[in-house]
């Protein structure tokens, strides 16, 4: 009987194996597909808030920044332009939330004129001179170094005129949605988790402080800030990853960043909206930028590491000065450059990349990088950021950048020469006395027999 | 003339060789005495390195030898330790200076040591070479192997430690004083000056022994001192101790030096009013003390100048420390050549006589010769014990390496993040990690109050928020810190579990219970904490 039981069962698998073929050889390719096509096997972006790259590296060696002899002026009619503002470092001066609406970006912009950046403000009744401040590494000494170790973007541009809200779904969607969150929601948008969603490619949006509760259908219920959640999370404006259990798991607190890098189930895309500590003025700097170290440093001492890219880049302008115009590729965008940093064991050391980049090229990295088809014409379009690359090195070993600015020049180095000296010193000359003591009294007999010789009278010549 | 012509030459050093040469050629016909000299000179040549060498490297360093070490690596400009650990800290730097011509070729924990083990040989033939001159070749070789054998100077000649330097100064300045009290020739007192200077350069409370010289010469009416060589013997030993000074002043280091002078002048006790009397003793040797006290006892008649200095250079430094609030360990160790050579008196001068016991006739060498093997094997065996690892998981500093020390910070070098901060429980663990694991790492017991803190060590003013920022990313636990501030102990365990600390790495050491048993013991742990 039991023979008869064991024959029955490979016949049968020989029957499925038959009729199915494929099964396996699908399989393989599926594994194939979900490989990457780079080292990077997991990216990581965050979205930060409301800053220009003038604003943040507008000093910053080598970058394309503030250029010198910059004044804005007061009134762009004014052709004299008598009354205007020059580039001033913010330091510790307080600082306001700057008006970015779409509104604010046309004035500024002026059909790419880019003088208006203090009349916008002014006619929002602001200190339009709060525009040109900007920091450097003392404020900003985390990022700046990061930047003189990995890679610095300075040619990211916003994907939006308008602010926050259009800008993330860009990020998220590739496409435009509108420039604030809608009681209808956004359901109809094709996002980059779709995509991800349909080759078997991991992904989660990690929420700081998140609160499922919080999304387009409930957003008359929060006020403030807690309601931003819908704002940087936009799939939370997407009726299938409210509904679809399965969806809606990818979307989880931050704490889980974490506990999965510690446990090395990092998915393979993860996008981070941040909560507290955005720096979106008058936000604090240093928040911000230790709320990013904790995120990196997180990063740096798991195994995921050596493969993977972190991107740090910023939602919008913010209503602050930067000096480049930004390129228009449809009615939309580009808006004002952003800060971008990439940070990875493969990127280059200190480098400043200067491709035209905008928040459709995070998209455009992860379908090149998984062989995704393109969301919509944006992406399709866009540059990648893969130039920040380099895979010909080997992985580079993980780093703790320092929280603290340190300019080499400034360091000064003990007389190493003063201690070799002095103390080599003292030791020839406790050997001297010892050999002059024990043996010397009679070379010194010697020597003054010697010199005695030297300075008597020579025979006289032949 | 040349210079083998010279009459020193010619003499002494010419016909030295010439005579050693022949002497050695001819062994065959050489005397008991001889015979028994070269046995003697090997013997204690042998324990001396033996001792010295044997497993010298199988446990790491400890937190001052990690100190010391990194000092010398930061002067040979080791481009990671130099970051970490700055040049000009409490100390004199004769010895770092040594050491970092050795790391200039590569720093390197075993060469450190191979340095010190140098050291102390040198320590044991100076001793050899004060007793030979004060009481013949006899007792100085007795007082050879007696610092050869002695757990005291053992545990600290195979250390990257200053006293064991300071010791061999003190030891060279005694041979020179000495000299100059036979000979009283003024080279010798203007050499004893440059020996203090260069005890002053190895460790600075070497100056004391000063008081020693001082009392010496003022006890001692028989040996003739002129005020004008003394003035130059202290112009020589002010020479000498420039260096310390001029390096402070010229190659920056002004300020550490002026603060660590007022922590010293006002810290509180590190140890009971009885540390030495209950540690001490027992290091150098009961059997030794005992004998070099019996010596003084009954060879009292014959006592001369040559007693008084060796007294007074174990008086003036043990009154000096048992007196100075602050105690250590190895502080005691330059009063140990000196009970080495009043013991090899002892021993080679007296017991004139042979005994009868049981109608028996006792030789009188014999009694010599199985006292000597007493005392030997009273050293030996506590020499020994004291090389093998610690099995109790607690230690005294100074005392030996740390287990584990070295291997948590060689896996911290190679498993974590360059530019990371640690916490430790005090900072003894801190300069470990500093040192193997080139991060920088701060002791949570460090006082935040200047008068209470070695000036040395920065203090964390606030643990919580520089791990919440992130400056902090991993705690060190260590059951020898552990077990001396059990507070702060508890203390990193609370942030440990409050940060969502995850043990990443233990160090345990095998450990014998006093029913004879052996268990492992986890004695460091990492844990990497966030916020």
């Amino acid at each position: 009987m039991n023979h008869l039981r064991k024959f029955s069962y490979i016949l049968g698998m020989l029957i499925v194996a038959f009729l199915f073929p494929s099964t396996s050889a699908q399989a393989g390719v599926l594994n194939q597909t979900l490989k990457p096509n780079t080292p990077i096997q997991h990216f990581i972006v965050l979205m930060q808030e409301n800053h220009t790259f003038d604003n943040y590296f507008g000093t910053y060696p080598g970058a394309d920044g503030i250029p010198s002899g910059v004044c804005m002026s007061v009134d762009p009619a004014d052709t004299t332009k008598k009354d205007c503002v020059e580039p001033y470092h913010i330091g510790d001066r307080p600082i306001d939330d700057l008006d970015h609406s779409l509104g604010t970006f046309n004035l500024q912009y002026n059909d790419g004129k880019m003088d208006g950046f203090v009349y916008a403000l002014n006619q929002r009744n602001q200190n339009g001179a709060l525009t040109m401040g900007y920091y450097d590494g003392s404020d900003l000494p985390y990022y700046w170094n990061l930047a003189d170790e990995y890679v610095l973007f300075d040619r990211f541009f916003s994907s939006d005129h308008g602010g926050s809200f259009a800008n993330h779904l860009f990020w998220a969607t590739a496409q435009s949605g509108g420039n604030r969150a809608s009681a209808e929601g956004y359901s109809d948008l094709m996002t980059i988790f779709d995509r991800l969603e349909e080759r078997g490619i991991s992904w989660k949006f990690y929420v700081q402080n998140y609160d499922p509760q919080i999304t387009y259908r409930t957003m008359s219920q929060y006020s403030g800030n807690r309601g931003s959640q819908i704002i940087w999370v936009p799939l939370l404006n997407i009726d299938r990853f409210l509904d679809d259990p399965k969806l809606a798991s990818h979307i989880v607190d931050l704490n889980e960043y974490y506990v999965d890098l510690e446990k090395g189930t990092l998915p393979a895309v993860a996008y981070i909206a941040p909560s507290g500590a955005s720096e979106h003025p008058p936000g604090s700097l240093r928040s911000g930028q230790k709320f990013v170290k904790g995120l990196i440093q997180a990063l740096m001492r798991s195994d995921s590491w050596k493969s993977s890219a972190f991107l740090l880049t910023y939602d919008d302008w913010g209503g602050w000065y930067d000096h480049v115009v930004p390129p228009q590729v449809d009615e939309n965008g580009y808006g004002m450059r952003v800060p971008a940093i990439l940070i990875s064991a493969y990127a280059k050391r200190g480098y400043i990349d200067n491709t035209v980049l905008d928040f459709t090229s995070i998209p455009k990295f992860i379908e090149e990088n998984w062989d995704l088809k393109p969301i919509a014409t944006r992406d399709a379009k866009a540059n990648s950021f893969v130039t920040a690359f380099d895979f010909s090195q080997s992985p580079r070993e993980p780093f703790f950048i320092p929280f603290e600015r340190v300019v080499k020049e400034q360091r000064v180095e003990p007389r190493r020469v003063v201690i070799y000296a002095a103390y080599g010193g003292a030791v020839a000359l406790a050997i001297l006395m010892f050999i002059w003591t024990a043996i010397g009294s009679d070379l010194r007999k010697q020597s003054v027999a010697y010199f005695n010789r030297l300075t008597q009278p020579r025979e006289p010549l032949p | 003339m040349s210079i083998k012509d010279s009459s020193f030459v010619r003499d002494r050093i010419v016909s030295g060789i010439s005579s050693t040469r022949q002497s050695l050629i001819d062994w065959k016909s050489w005397d008991r005495a001889t015979v028994a000299r070269a046995v003697g000179i090997i013997i204690v040549t042998a324990v001396a390195v033996g001792l010295r060498v044997w497993e010298l490297n199988q446990l790491g360093y400890n937190t001052d030898e990690a100190v010391y070490a990194g000092q010398a690596a930061a002067i040979a400009k080791d481009p990671t330790l130099k970051e970490i650990f700055p040049i000009f800290r409490a100390h004199p730097l004769l010895f770092q200076f040594v050491l970092a011509l050795v790391f200039s070729f590569g720093v390197n924990d075993l060469a450190g040591r191979f340095a010190a083990v140098a050291i102390g040989l040198g320590t044991v033939y100076m001793t050899y070479r004060v007793g030979k001159l004060l009481y013949g070749e006899k007792a100085g070789l007795l007082a050879g192997l007696f610092i050869a054998l002695m757990p005291y100077h053992v545990v600290v000649s195979r250390q990257v430690l200053l006293d064991g330097p300071l010791v061999f100064c003190t030891t060279l300045t005694l041979f020179f004083l000495a000299r100059y009290a036979m000979a009283q020739r003024p080279a010798w007192i203007y050499l004893t000056g440059v020996g203090m200077g260069l005890t002053f350069l190895a460790k600075e409370t070497g100056i004391i022994m000063l008081g020693a010289v001082y009392a010496f010469l003022a006890l001692s009416r028989e040996i003739p001192v002129r005020i004008k060589h003394l003035t130059v013997s202290t112009v020589l030993m002010a020479l000498m101790i420039a260096p310390f000074p001029i390096s402070l002043l010229l190659a920056g280091g002004t300020r550490s030096g002026k603060n660590y002078l007022v922590w010293q002048l006002f810290r509180r006790p590190n140890h009971p009013w009885d540390f030495y009397p209950t540690t001490v003793p027992e290091s150098i040797g009961f059997l030794v003390i005992l004998v070099a006290l019996l010596g003084l006892w009954f060879l009292r008649s014959e006592k001369s100048w040559r007693e008084r200095l060796l007294l007074c250079w174990i008086i003036v430094p043990t009154a000096f420390f048992q007196l100075w609030p602050t105690k250590g360990f190895q502080y005691l160790l330059p009063i140990v050549p000196s009970i080495a050579v009043l013991a090899g008196r002892a021993i080679g001068r007296w017991w004139p006589e042979d005994i009868f016991l049981l109608n028996k006739r006792i030789r009188r060498s014999w009694i010599k010769t199985s006292t000597v093997g007493l005392i030997a094997f009273s050293l030996l065996i506590p020499s020994v014990q004291i090389i093998r690892p610690a099995t109790s998981g607690t230690f005294i500093a100074g005392t030996g390496g740390v287990p584990g020390g070295r291997e948590a910070g060689e896996w911290v070098l190679k498993n974590i993040p360059v530019g990371a901060t640690f916490m430790t429980i005090g900072p003894s663990m801190a300069n470990i990690i500093q040192f193997y694991g080139h991060q920088k790492a701060y002791g949570m017991s460090v006082s935040p109050n200047p008068l209470r803190r070695n000036p040395s060590y920065p203090p964390i003013l606030n643990p919580d928020l520089q791990i919440r920022d992130g400056d902090i990313q991993y705690l060190v636990w260590d059951s020898y810190s552990a077990e001396r501030s059990s507070f702060f102990a508890e203390d990193i365990l609370r942030f440990a579990k409050r940060y969502h600390g995850r043990a990443i790495h233990t160090e345990s050491v095998t450990v014998s219970l006093p029913d004879g048993t052996t268990v492992v013991k986890p004695v460091i742990v990492i844990y990497e904490v966030r916020p």
